[in-house]
This record gives C-alpha cells, sequence and structure tokens, in this order.
C-alpha cells in the first residue's frame, strides 16, 4: 500500500495492491485498480469508519458452502483481517455496509477462468447473506478492469471501467503476480500455539 | 449434556468452526461476543449443565477475547479456552495466555488439526 497526500483529490490517499486490505477512520480515499480479484469496500455509517480489502479467492469453491471449503476459506480469512481492522477501530460488523466491485473476467493464465470467477461471484454473494451484512453495490463481473476509489468515512465509493485492460500496467503485473503465488501456493493455514 | 461454545462475531467463522467440530457429538453453542459468553455459560449452568470447551475470537465488539478470558477465569479455571483469531502478534499471544487461554490458534485453520486440537482438549 502507497500513501501519498499529494495528488488531485485534495485529501490523503492510500493506494491498495492486490493482496492488501486497511481500515481507517481518517477522512481519506481508498483506491485501487481491480481485474480478475475481488475489490471489497466496508463502512460503519454510525462511526464514521471503513476499509478496503482487495483479493482472490484462490480456486473452486466445491457444493457444500462457503464455510465448509478449504479454497473459500483464504477468502473468509481475507475478509476477517479486514472486518478485525475495522473492528480494532471501534466499527461494529452489524452495523457495516458493503460494496463490491471487481471480478472481471480476463485473467487467461488461469486454466478455468470461468469456473474460477463463478467461485469468487459465488463466494461473495454467500459470505455477505451469511454474515447479514448489505451489500449496497455489487458491480462484479464483465470484462473490463476496474479503477475503484473509496471515501471509507462517508462510505461513498466511485468507479472507472478501464479503457483498455493493459491501462493501469503497473496494477497489472502485480495483480498477475498476486493470483499467480496465490494459486501456486497450497492453502496456507495459521500458526498454534498450546499452553497446556 | 456437556457444551462448547463458539464466541466469534463472525456468523461464517461461528458456522465453520461448529461444522468442523459437530461430529464430536457435543451440544454446540454459539455467541457472538465475549458478554454474550459469558450470558449463555450462566443460562447453560442454571440449566445444570457443563461447558466442555470454549472457543473465542479476539477482536470482537462489546466485550473482546481476551477480555472475555480474564473474566471467564474469575470464576472457572479449569474449562480449556481455544483462542481463534487473525491476531499473530507476540505480545497478542502472551496476553491471551497471561489471562488464560489454553491455546492460540492463528486464522484460517486447518479443519482435522482444530477438531485434534479440540478432542486433545475434552478428553
Amino acid at each position: 500500500m502507497i500513501r501519498s497526500t499529494e495528488n488531485r483529490y485534495g485529501k490523503t490517499l492510500y493506494t491498495l495492491f492486490p493482496g492488501d486490505y486497511f481500515a481507517t477512520g481518517e477522512d481519506c480515499i481508498l483506491g485501487t485498480v481491480t481485474g480478475a480479484c475481488a475489490c471489497v469496500c466496508l463502512y460503519d455509517n454510525g462511526r464514521r469508519l471503513g476499509g478496503m480489502g482487495h483479493f482472490i479467492v484462490p480456486g473452486m469453491i466445491g457444493t457444500e458452502g462457503i464455510f465448509a471449503d478449504d479454497i473459500a476459506t483464504q477468502g473468509i480469512t481475507s475478509m476477517e483481517y479486514l472486518i478485525g481492522e475495522i473492528v480494532k477501530l471501534g466499527g461494529d460488523r452489524k452495523y457495516l455496509k458493503a460494496k463490491l466491485f471487481g471480478v472481471a473476467r480476463l485473467n487467461s493464465r488461469l486454466s478455468d477462468m470461468e469456473g474460477v470467477i463463478k467461485s469468487n461471484i459465488r463466494f461473495l454473494k454467500e459470505y455477505f447473506s451469511l454474515e447479514r451484512i448489505p451489500v449496497e453495490t455489487e458491480d462484479i463481473g464483465g470484462m473490463n478492469r476496474r479503477q475503484v476509489l473509496f471515501y471509507p468515512t462517508a462510505g461513498t465509493a466511485m468507479r472507472r471501467f478501464q479503457r483498455r485492460n493493459d491501462d493501469a500496467s503497473e496494477f497489472v503485473r502485480i495483480e498477475q503476480e498476486y493470483i499467480d503465488t496465490m494459486f501456486r501456493n497450497k492453502p496456507r493455514y495459521g500458526k498454534v500455539y498450546l499452553f497446556e | 449434556m456437556k457444551h462448547i461454545l463458539v464466541i466469534d462475531d463472525s456468523p461464517t467463522i461461528r458456522v465453520s468452526v461448529e461444522f468442523t467440530i459437530k461430529k464430536l457429538g457435543y451440544q454446540i453453542r454459539q455467541a457472538e461476543n465475549g458478554k454474550d459468553a459469558l450470558e449463555k455459560i450462566a443460562e447453560i449452568q442454571k440449566a445444570g449443565d457443563d461447558i466442555a470447551l470454549c472457543i473465542c475470537d479476539v477482536n470482537m465488539p462489546v466485550m473482546d477475547g481476551i477480555t472475555f478470558i480474564r473474566e471467564f477465569r474469575k470464576t472457572d479455571k479449569f474449562t480449556p479456552v481455544l483462542v481463534l483469531t487473525t491476531e499473530s502478534e507476540n505480545e497478542k499471544v502472551s496476553a491471551g495466555r497471561e489471562a488464560g487461554a489454553s491455546g492460540w490458534i492463528i486464522k484460517p485453520f486447518q479443519p482435522a488439526e482444530l477438531l485434534k486440537i479440540v478432542e486433545k482438549f475434552i478428553r
């Protein structure tokens, strides 16, 4: 993530890259460019804070449901990190609202792109339904890379389709590297410490 | 009847943990924060039942996991409490241990491993 104060928006801009998540109560802008990855914007209007996460569920989800699936667990954990940061700032999951962007069909290196895209869309729908977090904007799928700007304290988001999918080439490269890494690695699990 | 209490503000995590450990045959109860958990424990004990184990998150609104463990340990020194969290900093792990946690599991958890740990503690 990069923080910049000198930009055209007149507010501090935090630029998130694939795999990043960030939550804040600062009057600022969170921005990213997303292709096949999901960009999740969350905000707690009462407490005027919010955050953004940029991630992909690396594979196909089975039939039992996201709560019983190893691949989906990686997505659940990405959401847990983001929501955990919001809760640490004083936010409450019960009052969160979501705006969803991305998951475009444009990653030709994935062997079953359509299946992965469908799994990611399904993950977002099932996750927010299970969490009972209202989704105010669902701008997912399609064939184009999106630039997203999010005002976390107001909950306002702006989206612009990239005219050409190879615009913002830095993001294209980083997203490709992130997706390759996520698909190459086996599901990662956290450490365990037993005290007794 | 023996109960396992799953404490997390995320319904997805609660359902996921319950799905993983339900095969142990215990009654699984869910709570959405530390305060809710203390109320559920009082209810269970009032009904004459026992708590076999608690699995709790750290970052929760109303009452966080570390505060819950401290409160719970005032009256119960022995029932195992496993922390299941995204928090991995050493200071947090130490705070959990000092509060009286029996173990600290960092998300994402491997279902087979969680099942094995729970079995070890309730045996």
